[in-house]
């Protein structure tokens, strides 16, 4: 059984999320009606115990052993769930500002290894774009076509009048230093040196 | 017929003429009489009741125990007679109850010629010290005095409604409003876009009926009523009907309707059918959502009415085959659109609805799966006269299904784009009564439904429990996806009272599609200038009070034209339209001052009050700016705005304003603050109730009851500065229509009254509520104590 005290403050953990910068400014999470379409259509809901629709109920019953909850480390922010909810709650952008909320704990830093491919890509190329790390694995599951998009894109890009998608150059040097004046970069390093504690 | 009404009945239908003063006495030869009610001590108590008798200049001073008892109105009558009074003051309680009945009981004379006095409310009761409360009796009454010597007496403004109407929307709700006028004797015009009247109703087959825990055949129920429309000598159809232009006058609207040939004399037709045979062209037919085919020529249903055959010219190739086998000669196919002029008194908007775009919610496969329909076509699926005479078979194979799964609110309660937020309303009991039919007639079939909430109020719970009976599957989650594996189609949802994502295998699935407005409706709402609401259907005048009105005067609703709902609630709200229409028509509708007119000869037509007006009274007929007295609030944001000053307050017009303003600031002792307070009616009131409750506030305050902050100008505030005015305080509780006019004319007056070099504290504004009479309390007395503390008393 759930025993709720009485607790004037019991808005805490919706009104830190809404007012987190990671969250639309529209952001319906106090309109959720659990419905559960977010759930029905995620991937992450599909292969594990994670479930979109129940990670809001318990940011709005301001339920804090949430940050604790391992299943949240099981979205990988196809943002499938913001594209469907009925009252523009992003169930992903929700769980973005939870985890952001305890990197600053040991025990998380490591979570953040397996994502620390896609900062790389900033420094690498000026943009978020797929990993080195993970090329392998996508041209497993899309096959060839795959590398022939990823050698040819800028090549297409052109074709459709598009500018590059990397960026070069100097425009490249700049977003490498402001990545490294804003501590983005040491950031990076210690997340990617974070140890199994 | 009284002589009276004669008389109104003759009243030209030019407005300036209708709103002549009658006064034609010179000022100085009125005579004016006080009656002075002592209330039972109530206002005696507290105020010397002989030295304000001998401290008035009047022709009369009398003084009564009960003033508003029968008794006195003979007292009242009498002294007018014997005395030769012209006009007179009533110094006792507030206008807002009684200035009705001292109108009445003054009857020769004219009701503009009694002017009230509220001495109890806003003297003895607020007001404890009585040397002071007399001084203030002693003002008020005499300022009543110097009001009501100018006054204009005013002809009774009555606007008759002619006695017909045009119903826009011939389905359950247009002919429910429709007969009941017809009833009662109102010519009334149906006027319908589609070929047939009866609109969704005929098409949906059953309608369920949770008083009788049935499902009933809604023809059945429609065409007696639907006969009765035909037969009836005061209503007239017409279909393939559009509204092309309309116009508004003072007690009528002059239409011009565009009926679409159907290249048939309808008068000729028999409806034979023999047509139809050799018609080559084939098209879907809507009458079965598309699932059957029809030809160009057709009668829409086999019950159809008008009960004659149509040609959709659009698809028509003209060959001219169906002319040859007619034998009553009733195909033309040269025939033209008709343009039709209609006068109309009144109009009701009963457009109905349409469904929303399932193919705009292509996760749910619409376009893509035959077996995916909406709850219309499964309607007309499990229709006796449907495309499967009633057996429940899938599209793709025409077997019947193991399993349908249902999907609620599919485009309701959905903000993402196109979505409706609202809820449908009707579309879980529809689900549930397919839901009953489908476990009745074909027990083999299972029935789930995939709900977020089952919205069953009222009686329609029971409804549902006799469906859950019949073995229903409830599942609780909104799909996200209805894809296909194998032979099967495949919903995904997830079951939350599981926690669980669920992939349910299914044979159909049946969108419960929005309830969303019509484009007809919204067409229509521009050409007569109707207010819609948010969500785009008409807009109600008020939700709680006022829900068959529209924001334009004789225009009313019913029906889903004004919001989702199901067959009882259209029906009742038809109803309900109809009864106001027919009020309009019966009572005539008498206007209570003060109301605006134009002077048509001043008038250059340039629009800047019909603009500011949002009450909707101002209208531009063929050649001039008019003013509908029922619409209008008398507020005077027009006359604000009128660069010519064409405009004027019939009511409270300025001479009154002056005089009572001279009258209430006079006599002010060296030192003395006075604050002129300007409320509307909801800060009248709140002023009464402080009254009712004995709050006391400062003698200084001095109320004048006017319609709108909007009647006053700079010129008037002016005149009370300079007449020795130490601040105003202006409070109202502004329409909610009218809330940009209230703050520009704030702006408007702070800014002049600036530019003479008044103090910004001297003016203030406040929002009244009824309820909050402490707050307006409150405001009286800290502007007083911000007057008597500030040292620029009087120097500003
Ligand atoms: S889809 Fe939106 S409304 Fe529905 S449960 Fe998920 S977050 Fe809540
Ligand atoms: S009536 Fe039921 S199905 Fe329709 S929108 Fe409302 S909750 Fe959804
Ligand atoms: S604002 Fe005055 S001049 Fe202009 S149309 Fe209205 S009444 Fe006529
Ligand atoms: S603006 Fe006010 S006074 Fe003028 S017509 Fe409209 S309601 Fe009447």
């Amino acid at each position: 059984m759930i025993k709720k005290e009485i607790n004037p403050k019991s808005n805490k953990l919706v009104e830190e999320v809404k007012k987190d910068y990671r969250a639309s400014q529209d952001l319906g999470i106090k309109r959720c009606m659990q419905c559960g379409l977010c759930t029905s259509n995620c991937p992450a809901a599909r292969h594990s115990n994670y479930d979109p629709r129940e990670i809001v109920k318990m940011v709005l019953d301001d339920n804090w052993e949430l940050l604790d909850n391992p299943d949240l480390w099981n979205c990988f922010y196809c943002y499938t769930c913001q594209s469907n909810c009925p009252v523009n709650n992003s169930p992903c952008q929700v769980n973005q500002v939870l985890r952001q909320k305890n990197l600053h704990k040991a025990e998380y830093k490591i979570k953040m290894k397996e994502f620390s491919a896609y900062g790389d890509s900033y420094l690498d190329f000026g943009v978020g774009s797929m990993p080195k790390a993970f090329f392998d694995g996508m041209v497993k599951d899309y096959g060839k076509s795959y590398v022939d998009l990823k050698v040819n894109l800028e090549d297409i890009r052109h074709e459709l009048g598009l500018e590059d998608y990397n960026i070069k150059g100097k425009a490249l040097e700049d977003v490498r230093n402001i990545l490294k004046e804003s501590g983005f970069k040491s950031r990076l390093k210690k997340f990617k040196n974070a140890k199994e504690s | 017929m009284n002589t009276e009404s004669k008389n109104l009945e003759n009243l030209s239908s030019d407005l300036e003429n209708n709103y002549n003063s009658l006064g034609k006495k010179s000022k100085s030869g009125e005579r004016v009489g006080v009656f002075i009610c002592r209330c039972g001590g109530n206002i005696s108590d507290t105020i010397d009741i002989e030295r304000l008798k001998s401290s008035l200049d009047a022709n009369f001073v009398e003084d009564y125990e009960n003033l508003c008892s029968l008794n006195c109105r003979r007292h009242i009558r009498e002294e007018i007679m014997e005395q030769n009074l012209d006009r007179v003051v009533i110094a006792a309680c507030s206008p807002l109850t009684h200035l009705k009945t001292f109108q009445n009981y003054a009857d020769p004379l004219n009701p503009s010629m009694v002017e009230m006095v509220n001495l109890r409310e806003q003297c003895s009761w607020v007001h404890d010290d009585p040397e002071k409360a007399t001084q203030k009796a002693i003002g008020l009454t005499q300022a009543g005095v110097e009001k009501v010597k100018s006054a204009q007496a005013l002809k009774k403004i009555i606007s008759r409604t002619e006695k017909s109407a045009a119903i826009f929307g011939g389905g359950i709700s247009g002919i429910t409003a429709a007969l009941s006028l017809a009833n009662q004797g109102v010519k009334v015009t149906i006027i319908e876009k589609n070929p047939a009247i009866g609109g969704n109703m005929v098409k949906i087959g059953k309608v369920f009926s949770p008083e009788k825990l049935a499902e009933e055949c809604s023809l059945c129920i429609l065409n007696p009523i639907i006969n009765d429309v035909v037969n009836h000598k005061n209503i007239n159809i017409m279909t393939k009907t559009n509204l092309r232009r309309a116009g508004r006058r003072s007690t009528y609207f002059n239409l011009v309707l565009e009926k679409e040939t159907s290249y048939i004399h309808e008068d000729r037709c028999i409806a034979c059918g023999n047509c139809v045979d050799v018609c080559p062209v084939e098209v879907p037919d809507e009458w079965n959502q598309g699932m059957t085919m029809r030809k160009a020529i057709y009668k829409p249903f086999a019950q159809a009415v008008p009960d004659v055959y149509t040609i959709d010219t659009e698809n028509c190739k003209k060959c001219g085959k169906c002319v040859k086998v007619c034998k009553m000669d009733a195909i033309d196919l040269k025939l033209k659109n008709e343009v039709v002029p209609l006068k109309a008194g009144s109009v009701i908007i009963a457009t109905g609805h349409e469904h929303f775009d399932l193919s705009t919610r292509p996760e749910y496969g619409y376009e893509r799966f035959d077996d995916v329909i909406s709850q219309m076509d499964l309607a007309r699926l499990l229709g006796v006269n449907g495309p499967t005479l009633g057996k429940l078979q899938k599209i793709s194979d025409g077997k019947q299904p193991q399993r349908v799964v249902m999907v609620q609110c599919t485009g309701s309660r959905d903000e993402k784009s196109g979505g409706k937020r609202y809820c449908s309303k009707v579309c879980c009991m529809v689900a549930l009564k397919h839901a009953s039919i489908i476990r009745e007639k074909f027990p083999d079939t299972e029935v789930v439904i995939c709900y977020t909430d089952l919205r069953t109020p009222g009686m329609y719970e029971n409804y549902l429990r006799y469906v859950q009976d019949k073995g229903l599957k409830l599942v609780r989650g909104r799909p996200g996806e209805v894809t296909k594996k194998g032979d099967h189609l495949l919903v995904r949802v997830e079951d939350t009272l599981q926690r669980q994502p669920l992939e349910m295998e299914t044979d159909m699935v049946v969108l419960s599609e929005a309830i969303e407005p019509s484009e007809g409706t919204m067409k229509l709402a521009r050409r007569f200038n109707v207010g819609l609401s948010q969500d785009m259907f008409i807009k109600e005048k008020h939700a709680k009070i006022k829900p068959v009105n529209t924001d334009v005067e004789r225009i009313f609703v019913c029906g889903t034209a004004q919001g989702p709902k199901d067959i009882s609630e259209s029906v009742s709200q038809a109803s309900a339209a109809a009864a106001k229409v027919s009020e309009q028509i019966k009572c005539g509708t008498e206007a209570e001052p003060p109301v605006a007119i134009i002077r048509t000869s001043l008038c250059k037509h340039c629009g800047k009050c019909k603009e500011i007006c949002g009450f909707k009274a101002i209208y531009r007929d063929e050649e001039y700016m008019s003013i509908d007295p029922m619409a209008c609030k008398g507020c005077g944001a027009c006359a604000g705005v009128c660069p010519e000053g064409a405009i004027e307050i019939i009511g409270l017009n300025d001479q009154e304003l002056y005089a009572q303003m001279e009258g209430l600031l006079r006599d002010k002792e060296d030192g003395e603050i006075r604050i002129l307070a300007f409320l509307d009616n909801v800060g009248y009131t709140a002023a009464d109730t402080i009254g009712n409750n004995r709050v006391s506030y400062p003698e200084a305050i001095r109320i004048i009851r006017i319609p709108s902050i909007n009647r006053i100008m700079p010129e008037h505030l002016m005149f009370a500065y300079e007449h020795g005015a130490d601040g105003i305080l202006m409070a109202e509780y502004p329409d909610e229509c009218m809330l940009e006019a209230h703050k520009a004319k704030m702006k408007e007056l702070s800014e002049s009254v600036a530019a003479q070099g008044i103090p910004a504290d001297r003016l203030r504004f406040y929002k009244a509520y009824a309820p909050h009479y402490r707050g307006l309390a409150q405001q009286f007395e800290d502007f007083y104590m911000d007057i008597l503390e500030g040292d620029d008393l009087k120097k500003f």
